[in-house]
């Protein structure tokens, strides 16, 4: 459905390009999630697809379409659920509903359907009348939700919708968003929670300093990912434990519930390691061995230096 | 679309008891408060003023000038023990000196060279009264002096009702126009200032908007530019206009039941009157939504707007009327689009101009809201992200 082709763009002013040389594809029916630490481009590529920003390099075509010919014609096949509580506090859900309903051109018979269906959808119906500015975190995402599914769009883009909100709530748009999917909507998701693309997406890219890392199937990117070796150990120093590491791979250093832990991407056999360890006089008191999840994959290809 | 857009602008101004307060009730409270300050601008209370005799001379020439102040200014109080003290607490507005030998003075045919009257007035009395009192004065003693000189020759004697008085017709110009009043003054004053108030309001509800992504929200919705512009720029064309009906209301029926005088529109050409209200909405609205579209933050809409309103209407002639300022300040009051709005309503309200005598002002204001709709677009087509 959506075929992003070389995309690239540069702020006014600006030293580095925001994207640069981005490609991919959505299909419908299907999740995709874009993974990418602060400043990766994530959110100038969402304020792409809403019509937010002019295409500099490169294309985006929906079903074949250039984007700026599909938006002109029908602006609504295409739809944000911003990471902001983009609605007016002062007006209450009902109102909200119905001024973004009218400005998605829904009216008479169509937009009370859809109003009603949205407010169902996103269980708000006991808080019709309430102000939004009154309504809590979790609540406040639904009707983030349920304003983006008014005008029944084709794509999706949830731009981190589970931000501070409670885990039943969590739970609950989740749920929804793999509902809109498994009813055919493309959907593109954001989120710095890695256990959720884990979760809904069928496709991952991870962005960075505008470009692409990687894309594909979840499968796919962790089957590609080396062994990873985890462990906690003492009895050695610390540098001398790195050092010691350096040799059997790539070290990372991550922290868990057991204190400062390492991770050694493995270029040879597990046992091998641990032989070393236990030659070097080091005490192992836990090790974890296998293929690397989504957050190791993404910590080692985005480094682990602050962004912001 | 456009009707559900408005009908939000217009449900978020009525839920914000802060922004109605600064469009209504300030501009009210602003009228109120100056017409009853300054009610005795235009006609100063000399009648009323407390004030005192010592005179020192017993003549007969002495008592007759007493005699007609006394007519004009009423009795004075007897003459304190501690009236100096008294005059310079202001208790006392001012004490007259008739000195020794007034009488002779004014019985001779030449003219004087020495004071023989001394006005003695409070340090707080205001200049033009200060001013007024003196020149009367001088004029009573001079009518002595000539009726004295007129007595000793052959002369016939002057008809009743003959006095010097009688040679000045003084009147204020203005065609049928009504009588100035601080009132005819006021109302047009912080009408012109709480129309250009609707800043505040909207440009805190467009960075809300921009800063909570709702603005976003609705381009990516298909909004065009021109449909936000005018759902932003109606309903306050609609709030500048019940402002305007408003307080005129104020002027007409609830100053003249606070003791105030009463708005006069009985000479008032209607259309004039809504053309100019019209162009000054429509410069306030433009200004409003440059300003809106500029700024970026609440700090900076809560600041900006207000300030901006508060020295155009300082340098405009809001504050104080453009005719006691200086030459050089007038100058300065002339590039306030406040003070083309205020001019063109004094104009209609208090000088009884029509279309044509308004025009020149309303051209002004319909250029410069012209200029800010321009400036406003430009910075709405500024790329959101």
């Amino acid at each position: 459905m959506l075929a992003i082709e070389h995309l690239g763009y540069r702020y006014p002013q600006a030293a580095q390009a925001a994207l640069d040389d981005v490609s991919l594809r959505v299909e419908r029916g299907s999740v995709l999630g874009l993974l990418g630490p602060n400043g990766a481009g994530k959110t100038t590529l969402i304020s792409h697809l809403a019509g937010l920003l002019p295409v500099q390099q490169g294309q985006i075509l929906i079903d074949g379409q250039p984007l700026a010919a599909v938006r002109a014609a029908t602006p609504t096949r295409i739809a944000v659920a911003p990471q902001e509580y983009a609605f007016y506090p002062m007006l209450s859900v009902a109102e909200n509903l119905a001024c973004f309903a009218s400005a998605g051109r829904l009216g008479g018979a169509l937009k009370r359907e859809r109003i009603a269906e949205c407010l169902a959808f996103a269980q708000l119906e006991r808080y019709n009348a309430t102000r939004a500015e009154q309504l809590s975190g979790g609540l406040k995402r639904r009707l983030n939700l349920a304003i983006a599914l008014l005008p029944r769009p084709e794509l999706l883009l949830f731009d981190e919708p589970t931000v501070g909100v409670d885990p039943q709530s969590r739970a609950f748009i989740l749920d929804a968003i793999r509902t809109l999917a498994q009813h055919g909507t493309a959907v593109i998701y954001t989120s710095h929670y890695m256990e959720e693309i884990e979760a809904l997406a069928d496709h991952v890219v991870i962005l960075d300093r505008g470009r692409m890392l990687c894309a594909g199937s979840l499968e796919e990117l962790l089957a590609q990912d080396q062994v990873v070796m985890t462990l906690v150990a003492d009895g050695i120093a610390p540098e001398a434990l790195h050092t010691l590491l350096s040799q059997h791979g790539t070290v990372v250093a991550t922290h868990g519930a057991q204190g400062t832990q390492l991770s050694v991407r493995l270029a040879e056999r597990p046992a091998q390691v641990l032989a070393a360890l236990d030659a070097a006089g080091a005490q192992v008191h836990h090790a974890h061995f296998g293929r690397g999840n989504l957050e190791q994959l993404f910590m080692s290809l985005t480094q682990r230096s602050l962004r912001d | 679309m456009l009707a559900a857009l408005i009908r939000k602008e217009l449900l978020a101004l009525l839920r914000d008891p802060h922004g109605l307060a600064a469009l209504f009730v300030l501009p009210v409270a602003f009228i109120v408060i100056m017409s009853l300050a300054l009610k005795d601008y235009y006609s100063p209370p000399q009648r009323s003023l407390a004030y005192a005799v010592q005179a020192s001379d017993s003549g007969e020439l002495a008592g007759s000038l007493l005699q007609s102040w006394q007519a004009r200014h009423g009795a004075p109080v007897a003459l304190p023990v501690d009236w100096q003290q008294q005059l310079r607490e202001g208790r006392l507005k001012y004490v007259l000196q008739l000195m020794p030998g007034l009488s002779d003075e004014l019985a001779l045919p030449s003219l004087p060279t020495t004071a023989r009257i001394h006005l003695l007035a409070e340090p707080g009395l205001d200049g033009n009264l200060y001013q007024s009192l003196s020149a009367e004065l001088s004029g009573l003693a001079g009518e002595l002096k000539a009726r004295t000189a007129l007595a000793a020759t052959d002369a016939p004697k002057p008809p009743p009702g003959a006095s010097m008085q009688a040679l000045v017709q003084a009147e204020r110009y203005g065609s049928a126009g009504p009588r100035p009043s601080a009132v005819q003054q006021n109302v047009p004053a912080w009408l012109v200032f709480g129309m250009f108030f609707v800043v505040a309001s909207l440009a805190g509800l467009v960075v809300e908007e921009r800063s909570s992504g709702t603005l976003a929200r609705l381009h990516s919705l298909g909004v065009p530019h021109g449909v936000l512009i005018a759902s932003k720029a109606l309903p306050y064309l609609g709030v500048n206009a019940v402002q305007a009906v408003l307080m005129l209301l104020v002027g007409v029926y609830l100053m003249p039941w606070l003791g105030g005088d009463a708005l006069s529109l009985a000479h008032v050409h209607w259309g004039a009157l809504c053309m100019v209200l019209a162009s000054i909405s429509l410069a306030a609205v433009g200004l409003s939504l440059a300003l809106a579209c500029a700024v970026r933050t609440h700090a900076q809409a809560a600041a900006i707007g207000p300030i901006a309103n508060v020295l155009m209407a300082a340098v405009g002639g809001i504050m104080v009327p453009k005719f006691v300022m200086p030459a050089q300040m007038q100058r300065l009051a002339e590039w306030s689009p406040m003070n083309w709005g205020l001019e063109a309503l004094l104009s209609v309200v208090l000088r009884g101009s029509g279309v044509a005598g308004a025009l020149p002002h309303v051209w002004r204001l319909a250029a410069f809201a012209a200029l800010m709709f321009a400036i406003a677009v430009l910075l709405f087509r500024r790329p959101l992200r």
